[in-house]
């Protein structure tokens, strides 16, 4: 099995950003891809039950961020699929950019030295 | 504005759940197997492919949950679940939810049905304007006639002079209206019917009385002050209530012309429904006419008598005016009448002059004669209520807890399953409101009915007349009240449980099941056995109390008889007969049913015993001095026709009773009875003694032929014997010694006729009917009974107060067995345990039967103790007003303590029997 690293437990408004993230890049998907995709791009440092990604998924919904409509997995099941919206991709570009202006913020703090605080 | 949007979102979700309910499942079924041929393709067996799948997938039933708690309205799913829940419940819990159910019905709707009446009656404004602003004059009503120049206390009736006087006098009202105090019977027929004259109610009122109310026609016009003088043409008012009833709102009557007792009045327009006049009255009246129209109508005119008393008064203040200075001007102006009239007053009237005065009073509930007359019942029946509503809730928190403590064990299996506290509790909480919901609907429809039944057993319909103008409906606070009460006491005692049980920890909760002794038995239970028991013998006490009294009160020796006896009313002054027409018309009367077979005896009366009226006399015994004005000298009369007394059944002690021999030429004789006697001639012996009237200021206007056997007349003061009474020959007329004029024209017309049937005869109304019509077709009949129902419509309202009593004690005493037996089994089957051992050691079926009546006794015990002085409190409070009335009645109290004894016996004995049947072995097996 992999390396037993400290998995980080995830907000569940975090969760949310990554599906709309997957979703934008990778167009429409099902719930089973969305969660693999997840795990295989946070590279098994995110500690999240699979399942939880459902809940996020309504909520999404719910709110008109993403919509979603059956159609066939690619074994030929009958599967549910979600895309990105309008309104989702709206969203999403907004909380792209508080996150980088918080990140930035963020990494000015690391960067302070005693020295240029004189 | 997104989450406006998810909540809308989740409304409409609301009404998918089923098919997303399906979705979901399906989704991560899918989801899974994906997951699993993942794991297939790695290399791992199906099983463990699968247990891998589920490991990451997480908790299936949590996150199904979660998905749920965003999906829809989790709360009202919740509530709508939990509802669900408890229905089914207790739906399997029949015989608890009927009981609880039926308790709170009955304890919601009974104190309703009382609390609503008692403040109808008790509270009820008039139907006027502004009823706040109006002050009556009188504190205490007095009806309905009074003479001389003082009363005692306050002046509370007045003349037609003396209410001008005030009128005209007194700025401080804006309008002051008089009426008539009594009331009077018109014999109406309408103008071109031919028709038999019919009796009505009717009041004589001032002509400003309904400006002064406010109060305007529903059809046509009301009176006016134009109509109320001397001359004017003589108009009437017509009650709603007969105008819809008699005539079926035909507009025709308005400007109709009515015989009014043979005089023609025109009828000018209809009162509002829902008006009844100035006070409540079982009959209001149907018929107002001008004050001025009273010597028109009546034989003895009252309106032109300075003092004869026969008005009430009623008038608005003008705002901003305080009642004190109008009544302080008002006690002036009564002086100055009075000594306007100095040269008149008697001896008595001039000493007592310095004593006179009046006061005021709101007046928005009008003149409350029947409220003082019903005030005393109402307290009692309301306190009755009181009691039973906390038994009820005693039996509801009684009930509930015992369900609470039956549930403990699932609460506790919930619990460790996972449950929520909250939720548990709020499970017991839906259950709570769920029977208090059902018992509150049930009580509102109890409370209709007994609110219905009362007010026909209190208040009788008498046909054709009106009836009291008090709703069936039951006041909505009062509802509201009685359903807040036995809900907080059903949710608390219902709650109480399932949060004790989710405090616990489940294992101790599970564990301890089935196994207790005598001190663990539930505190809270017991003492609510014990209250429920110390209520129930109050009850049986206040109710056998009650009956006893009633008991009494019908049974005494009246001093008449009541069999074969019956009493036809009329009301000859509605046709018109003068007074010198009257006794020729007795004699007819007397005549044609005395031929009718079957009838043994007529006589006429101006009063038969308790008919609820009698007229009362100054007397002046002759050789004796002239009565002061503090002396008590009143005695009651009646106006009698020859051989009444053998026909109402009044023994003659001595001498003779009325006869032929005296007619209008003879000398004025007068038969007295025994308290007559007994109080003015003392040892003497009164036959061939004279007395006179203070009135008629002599001493020597009757002798005395004989003296009657004492016998209840007046319905008042049944503790005390009967007061002096004395008799007078309807044909034989007292006038006054200076004028001539007759003293009491009005006594001869006699209103009772008595007719004594033979053995084993019945008589029918109509053949009454048929006689007396043979002798004059007008004259109406107003009623026919025997003389019994007489009698007993006296004790109405003694009879419906002992029999609810008696209802809620029986009611109680049930409630209170049913609370015992339920704590007696449940101790004793938790019992069961300890019983076992005691039977394997060696104790007896009998010893072990004892053990538990022993503890079922200690409560009725304690109830008794607690029980037995609140008894004897309540039947002081009681007897206070009530007639024959003895509150320390030992006989009944035993009685009542031996009720409750019996009963507690009977509803212990079978957990008793039951407890001794216990096989030991079965109970030490039985965990």
């Amino acid at each position: 099995m992999s390396e037993t690293k400290n998995k980080t437990e995830v907000q569940q408004g975090t969760l949310a950003l990554m599906v709309l993230k997957t979703l934008d890049v990778l167009g429409p998907l099902h719930g089973y891809g969305i969660a693999r995709r997840i795990e295989q791009i946070s590279g098994d440092l995110l500690a999240v039950n699979q399942g939880t990604l459902y809940p996020v998924l309504l909520k999404l919904e719910q709110e008109g961020s993403i919509a979603s409509e059956w159609g066939a997995s690619e074994n030929h099941r009958k599967a549910r699929f979600y895309r990105l919206t309008r309104d989702g991709r709206r969203q999403l570009r907004a909380e792209t950019r508080d996150w980088e202006q918080t990140a930035a913020i963020i990494e000015r703090f690391f960067a302070v030295k005693a020295e240029d605080l004189e | 504005m997104r989450t406006l949007k998810r909540f809308v979102n989740r409304l409409g979700a609301w009404a998918t759940r089923g098919q997303d309910e399906e979705r979901l499942s399906a989704e991560i079924e899918e989801h899974l197997a994906q997951e699993t041929a993942r794991n297939l393709g790695a290399g791992l067996s199906p099983d463990e492919a699968r247990r891998q799948a589920l490991l990451s997938f997480g908790p299936v039933e949590a996150i199904k949950d979660d998905y749920r708690a965003q999906r829809g309205l989790p709360f009202i799913e919740a509530l709508f679940q939990d509802t669900r829940y408890a229905l089914r419940r207790l739906r399997n819990a029949p015989a608890f939810t009927l009981a609880v159910v039926l308790t709170l019905a009955l304890g919601i709707g009974a104190t309703t049905a009382i609390f609503s009446l008692v403040h109808a009656v008790l509270f009820k404004s008039l139907a006027v304007e502004n009823p706040a602003e109006l002050y009556r004059v009188g504190k205490v009503a007095r009806c309905c006639y009074w003479g001389g120049y003082s009363q005692d206390e306050e002046f509370s009736i007045f003349s037609y002079d003396l209410y001008k006087h005030f009128r005209d006098n007194t700025r401080g009202f804006a309008a002051l209206a008089a009426f008539q105090a009594g009331g009077a019977l018109f014999g109406v027929r309408r103008a071109g019917v031919a028709e038999a004259a019919q009796g009505y109610p009717g009041e004589f009122v001032s002509g400003n009385y309904f400006a002064m109310f406010g109060v305007r026609g529903y059809a046509g016009r009301l009176l006016a002050p134009a109509d109320d003088q001397p001359g004017a043409p003589p108009v009437a008012v017509m009650s709603h209530r007969l105008w819809q009833q008699r005539y079926g709102s035909d507009p025709s009557v308005v400007g109709a012309l009515f015989s009014l007792d043979n005089k023609p009045f025109t009828v000018v327009g209809i009162t509002p429904p829902g008006f009844f006049g100035d006070k409540l009255r079982s009959i209001p009246p149907d018929f107002f006419l001008p004050l001025n129209t009273e010597p028109y109508v009546e034989a003895d005119a009252d309106l032109n008598n300075v003092d004869t008393y026969w008005l009430d008064l009623i008038g608005r203040i003008r705002p901003g005016l305080a009642s004190a200075s109008v009544e302080a001007d008002m006690r002036v102006e009564l002086k100055q009448w009075l000594r306007s009239h100095w040269a008149d007053m008697s001896a008595n009237d001039r000493v007592k002059f310095p004593e006179q005065t009046l006061f005021l009073r709101p007046g928005g509930a009008g003149i409350t004669a029947m409220r003082d007359e019903y005030e005393h019942w109402l307290q009692i029946l309301m306190m009755v209520s009181a009691f039973v509503l906390l038994i009820v809730c005693a039996n509801v928190a009684n009930l509930m807890l015992v369900r609470g403590m039956e549930r403990r064990q699932q609460t506790s299996l919930s619990m460790a399953l996972g449950a929520q506290a909250w939720r548990l509790v709020r499970q017991a909480l839906t259950e709570s409101l769920l029977l208090s919901l059902a018992g509150g609907a049930a009580g509102l429809a109890v409370a209709y009915a007994c609110t219905r039944l009362i007010l026909r057993f209190a208040f009788p319909h008498i046909a054709g007349m009106g009836s009291v103008p008090i709703s069936a409906s039951p006041s909505m606070p009062v509802l509201l009240f009685a359903f807040g009460v036995s809900t907080i006491a059903g949710i608390t005692f219902g709650i109480a449980p399932a949060w004790t049980a989710t405090r616990v920890d489940p294992i101790e909760a599970l564990r301890g099941a089935g196994r207790s002794t005598a001190r663990t038995g539930s505190l809270p239970r017991k003492s609510l056995v014990v209250l429920q028991a110390a209520l129930a013998l109050v009850l049986l006490a206040a109710s056998g109390l009650l009956t006893a009294a009633l008991r009494n009160l019908e049974n005494q020796d009246f001093g008449f008889s009541q069999d074969r006896r019956t009493i036809a009313r009329i009301d000859p002054s509605l046709t018109g007969y003068q007074s010198d027409q009257l006794t020729t018309l007795y004699g007819r009367i007397h005549d044609s049913l005395a031929s009718l077979p079957g009838v043994s005896d007529v006589a006429v009366a101006q009063y038969s015993p308790l008919s609820g009226n009698n007229w009362g006399a100054g007397v002046w015994i002759d050789g004796k001095p002239l009565p002061g004005p503090h002396d008590d000298n009143l005695a009651s009369w009646d106006r009698v026709t020859a051989g009444y007394f053998n026909a109402i059944g009044t023994r003659i002690i001595e001498g003779r009773g009325i006869t032929d021999r005296d007619r209008a030429d003879s000398q004025l004789v007068a038969v007295i009875n025994q308290a007559f006697a007994r109080k003015y001639f003392q040892q003497e012996d009164p036959v061939g003694k004279y007395f006179g009237r203070t009135e008629m200021q002599s001493s020597r206007v009757y002798v005395v032929v004989g003296v009657a056997e004492d016998a209840r007349y007046v319905h008042s003061a049944f503790d005390k014997p009967p007061g002096p009474f004395f008799f007078l020959a309807e044909p034989q007329h007292e006038v006054f010694p200076n004028s001539g004029k007759d003293v009491d024209p009005g006594s001869h017309f006699l209103h009772d006729i008595v007719i004594v049937t033979r053995p084993g005869v019945r008589l029918t109304s109509a053949r009454v009917r048929q006689a007396v019509a043979s002798v004059d077709p007008n004259l109406p009949i107003i009623s026919i009974q025997t003389l019994a129902e007489q009698v007993d419509g006296q004790f109405r309202q003694q009879r419906l107060i002992a029999r609810l009593t008696s209802f809620f004690g029986i009611l109680s005493l049930v409630l209170a067995s049913i609370g015992l037996y339920g704590v007696t089994a449940y101790n004793a089957g938790r019992r069961t345990g300890e019983i076992g051992v005691r039977m394997a050691l060696g104790a007896s079926r009998t010893q072990v039967a004892a053990l538990v009546l022993r503890g079922a006794f200690a409560l009725v015990a304690a109830g008794l103790m607690v029980g037995l002085p609140l008894a004897l409190v309540a039947g002081r409070f009681l007897g206070s007003q009530l007639y024959g009335f003895n509150p320390y009645d030992p006989a009944v109290i035993v009685a009542a303590v031996l009720t409750l004894g019996f009963s507690a016996l009977v509803a212990s004995l079978i957990p008793a029997i039951r407890a001794s049947l216990i096989s030991p072995s079965e109970a030490l097996r039985a965990e």
